[in-house]
Formats: C-alpha cells, sequence, structure tokens
C-alpha cells in the first residue's frame, strides 16, 4: 500500500469522524457568566414571616453602587439585627442595626417605615425599595 | 546557898545568851537583805489565751461582715444590672426612633424632590400670552400658568434617578444620602463619564477562544480571571490602563487529553499566565452613549501567550448592569504562531488551525472608596 493511499484513508476517516463528534463551541450568547439568582422565580409574599438568618446574594440599583453585601437576622419576636459592608473612602465598613420588622400585605415594615414589597422563591428573598433591591439567601446558624 | 548558886547561875545563864546574840548578830548583819515585797497578784487567765480569744471574735465579726457585704454587693450587682437593662432599653428605643426618623427624612427626601421636578416641568412649559378670557381669573404680572395642568397621578421616578439632562439641583437632590432597608448609604451614582478605577468580578468573568480544527470546532474556557482598570468612558483620551490576565493552564475544552495538549503547546509550566495589558481606547464612531451608558470601540495593548508580546486591538463592547457594574465583551482573531505556540498536528491530518478567535466576558466593578 502506497504512503498516499494511507493518507488518503486516513483522511476519509477524519472526514468520516468529523461527521459523528459534535461541535463544542460555547455559543456567543452563552459566553456571560450567569448568576443563578436569575434562574429563581419570585413570588409576591405578603404576610411572610421571614425569619431566620439572611445573606445578600445580588444587589441592584443604585444602592449596588456602594452596598457590597448584606446580612439580616429576623428574630421570631418582631425584632432583627442586621449588617451591611458598605464602601467608604478606607475600603469598606460594616453598619451593624438592630430594629422592628413587621409583615403585613404590603410587604416587609422596617423600624416602622414605609413597607417594602417582599417576594419569596425557594430559600430566597427579595426586597424592593426605592433606590435598589436585594435578593437574600436563607442562611443556617451552626 | 544552893539559892544562891542558882541565882548566879541563872544570871550567868542570861548573860551568856546575851553575849551569843550579840556574838551571833555581829557575824549575821551584813549577810542579810531585808526586801519588803507587795503580796502577789490575783491569779487569772492568760495573756496569749486572751489574744486568742480577741483573734477569734475578730475573724467572727469580718465573717459576718463579709456576708453582710456579700449580700450587698449583690443587691448592688442586680441594681446595676436592672439600670443596665433599662438604659439598653432606652438606647434600643431610642435607635428605633432614630431609624424611623431617618425613614422618615428619606421620604421626605424623596416627596422633595419630587416637588423640585414638579416645579422645574411646571417652569418649563410654555408661558401663554394672555391669560384666558374664560375662567373668570384675573390677569396675573408673575409668570404663573394661568390654569394648573390636570393633576397626573404620581410618576414614579426611574430607578436611575440621574438623568444626564436633569437640572443640577435636581441632581444634587439625588445625590442626598437614602436610606435603604434601614441602612444608611453614602450618596452614591454610577458615574459612567468619570475616571474611575474598576475591579474584576473573578466569580462573573470569563476568557477563552474558539478554535477550528480537522474534526470539529470547540472552545477553551476558563473563568480564573483577575485584573483591573481605569477608565473614563466619555473619554477617550483620558487615562486607560489596566491589566486582564488569565491562568492558562485552568483554559479547559471538555476533553481531558486535549487539555493535556494545551497545556504542553501553552507551555503553562514556564508561562503560567495569559496577560492583556490595556494601554488606551479608539472609540467607534458614535460609539459612546452616556444617557445610555454604552460603549464600542477598540482596546490597545499588549498580549502576552507563552511569553511572547504583541500588540493587539482588541474590539469590545461596554455596558453597565443593574448591579452598577461594567460589563465588558470584546473578541479578536490571533494567530498561534504569532505568539510561538505550537499548531496542534496529529499525523499531519488532523490539526488545529492556527488562527483562533480569542474572547472575553468581564464584570467588573467601581474599586471601593472611589464611587461618589
Amino acid at each position: 500500500m502506497s504512503r498516499g493511499a494511507v493518507a488518503l484513508a486516513a483522511a476519509a476517516v477524519a472526514v468520516g469522524l468529523s461527521g459523528c463528534i459534535a461541535s463544542n463551541v460555547v455559543a456567543t450568547q452563552d459566553r456571560m457568566v450567569t448568576a443563578a439568582v436569575a434562574e429563581l422565580a419570585f413570588a409576591p409574599a405578603p404576610g411572610l414571616r421571614p425569619e431566620g438568618l439572611y445573606e445578600s446574594v445580588e444587589i441592584t440599583g443604585d444602592a449596588a453602587v456602594s452596598l457590597r453585601k448584606v446580612y439580616y437576622l429576623f428574630l421570631g419576636d418582631g425584632t432583627y439585627t442586621a449588617a451591611a459592608l458598605v464602601d467608604d473612602a478606607h475600603g469598606g465598613a460594616f453598619q451593624i442595626l438592630t430594629g422592628t420588622w413587621a409583615s403585613g400585605p404590603e410587604g416587609l415594615v422596617l423600624d416602622g417605615a414605609e413597607a417594602v414589597p417582599l417576594e419569596q422563591a425557594p430559600r430566597h428573598l427579595r426586597l424592593s425599595a426605592p433606590n435598589g433591591t436585594v435578593v437574600l439567601r436563607q442562611g443556617e446558624l451552626r | 546557898m544552893t539559892r544562891t548558886l542558882l541565882q548566879w547561875l541563872g544570871a550567868a545563864f542570861v548573860l551568856g545568851l546575851l553575849g551569843a546574840a550579840g556574838f551571833a548578830l555581829a557575824v549575821v548583819k551584813d549577810r542579810v537583805r531585808i526586801v519588803v515585797q507587795a503580796d502577789a497578784a490575783p491569779a487569772g487567765p492568760e495573756p496569749l489565751a486572751l489574744l486568742r480569744d480577741d483573734v477569734a471574735t475578730l475573724g467572727q465579726d469580718l465573717a459576718q461582715l463579709r456576708r453582710e457585704q456579700g449580700a450587698n454587693l449583690q443587691q448592688l450587682g442586680e441594681a446595676l444590672e436592672q439600670r443596665a437593662a433599662a438604659r439598653h432599653a432606652d438606647v434600643d428605643a431610642l435607635r428605633r426612633e432614630v431609624a424611623g426618623l431617618r425613614q422618615q427624612l428619606a421620604v421626605q427626601a424623596e416627596g422633595l424632590q419630587q416637588v423640585d421636578r414638579q416645579l422645574a416641568g411646571l417652569a418649563a412649559m410654555p408661558v401663554p400670552a394672555a391669560a384666558p378670557a374664560a375662567g373668570g381669573h384675573p390677569p396675573v404680572t408673575a409668570p404663573e400658568p394661568p390654569a394648573p395642568p390636570p393633576v397626573e397621578p404620581p410618576v414614579e421616578p426611574p430607578v436611575e434617578p440621574v438623568v444626564a439632562t436633569a437640572p443640577a439641583g435636581e441632581v444634587a437632590a439625588a445625590a442626598k444620602p437614602k436610606g435603604f432597608l434601614s441602612f444608611t448609604l453614602p450618596p452614591s451614582t454610577f458615574a459612567f463619564d468619570r475616571e474611575q478605577r474598576y475591579v474584576l468580578v473573578p466569580d462573573l468573568c470569563r476568557v477563552g477562544f474558539d478554535a477550528k480544527s480537522t474534526l470539529h470546532d470547540f472552545s477553551g474556557v476558563t473563568s480564573q480571571v483577575s485584573g483591573q482598570f481605569t477608565a473614563d468612558f466619555d473619554d477617550p483620551a483620558g487615562a486607560w490602563r489596566g491589566e486582564v490576565a488569565c491562568a492558562a493552564a485552568t483554559l479547559v475544552t471538555g476533553v481531558d487529553g486535549r487539555d493535556t495538549n494545551l497545556r504542553e503547546h501553552l507551555d503553562t509550566t514556564n508561562h503560567p499566565q495569559i496577560r492583556f495589558v490595556i494601554e488606551g481606547f479608539a472609540p467607534a464612531a458614535g460609539g459612546i452613549d452616556v444617557a445610555r451608558q454604552t460603549a464600542k470601540g477598540e482596546v490597545s495593548g499588549k498580549m502576552t501567550i507563552r511569553g511572547v508580546t504583541r500588540d493587539l486591538r482588541l474590539p469590545i463592547a461596554i455596558e453597565v448592569d443593574a448591579s452598577r457594574r461594567v460589563v465588558v465583551n470584546g473578541q479578536v482573531p490571533l494567530k498561534l504562531s504569532d505568539y510561538g505556540v505550537p499548531v496542534p498536528s496529529q499525523l499531519g491530518l488532523i490539526s488545529m488551525q492556527d488562527e483562533v478567535v480569542v474572547w472575553l466576558t468581564l464584570r467588573a466593578r467601581v474599586q471601593a472608596g472611589e464611587a461618589k
């Protein structure tokens, strides 16, 4: 068998295999990393009692410019404590709050202020304030 | 006669006694000392015993004092704890009150902004040449509209309150601090048209390449991306500098053997990073839209692969996402041979093309402390 015939056979095999092996190219629209939060289906949750520990997994709106992370601990007695990592001239500092919460048909009321819409997805909450929205994921106290 | 003899004998005996007494006195007069001593004190308890009793009594007193002091200290501690708890309750109440006031201030600030907007809208309305004849209102000299416009339902301000065309006063009002879920945030809005330093968010960045081979096409991808850059998206002539790098050994194509070959061809042991140094930006014609916060153009810089550095112009598109992060998408074709990367080939028949498309999708946020 001549050398040319071997090459021809190999080329034929390659062409044949190319039809069997699927392309493995990342589509242009799939190049971007998508956050898991985008796939959550939130529904309004009036009256929900969000007792437990939560940490932010997404912050949007103008609040996101300076707000890096938020933690809330809602207690069953209607009080809460919270911490937020906020940018400052030194790179960031935690603000710590304690206050009261209540849940009504309009949403979540913090410290007697105007209610903010409260939505729920599995193990997640979404709070929408005028200058931003925060998605909270339920955490565990160990 | 006998009687006389006896008298003489008696007298001689008396004289003898006196003489013996005088002699004895003479002998002992210098050896006898007469001491006059008072009567001995009546017998009583020993001083040591008395001292011991005193010590015991003192100990009992101290123990009693300690008991009493302990009770007093306990009462004092309880009283202090009660007072501290009361103070804590007062402070908590005060804090809640302050939070409520802060929220009220935010609401009032929002109301003031709305009033400002309405006033700005009224001021922008054209003033009619004359007051309407009907209506019964006397003509007024002030530039007040003859009749207020119909009251529209309050329109919620857009999520981004700072609009490029907004009056300066409105921008200043929007920049006031607002409460966000009871937190006090510094006044900050995303500034597209100001030089700022951005830091890549590693979890949200991805760099890769698309390659063609004899058998099929494939991509190599990594999320091990890091870097930072400084840019003013509205000022191409301004300072555009920075760097984006990825770990070459973390590029994966989905086939283990091919990944091994890829690492060998990129010589990741000696050249662990693929790096692009940003040196400038040339916008496309009409490619910058400050209002929509988008930009298109070419980033120029130096790409280093396998230790070989070449000038590169990378077309990119820039936008800002809902979390106020800059999103950069770009891709550019380049030849592996330009960077000294051997083009993989099997038996000279199954080979990869020299040209690949390098692409990146990055998300970066303003570095802490730079947002105003």
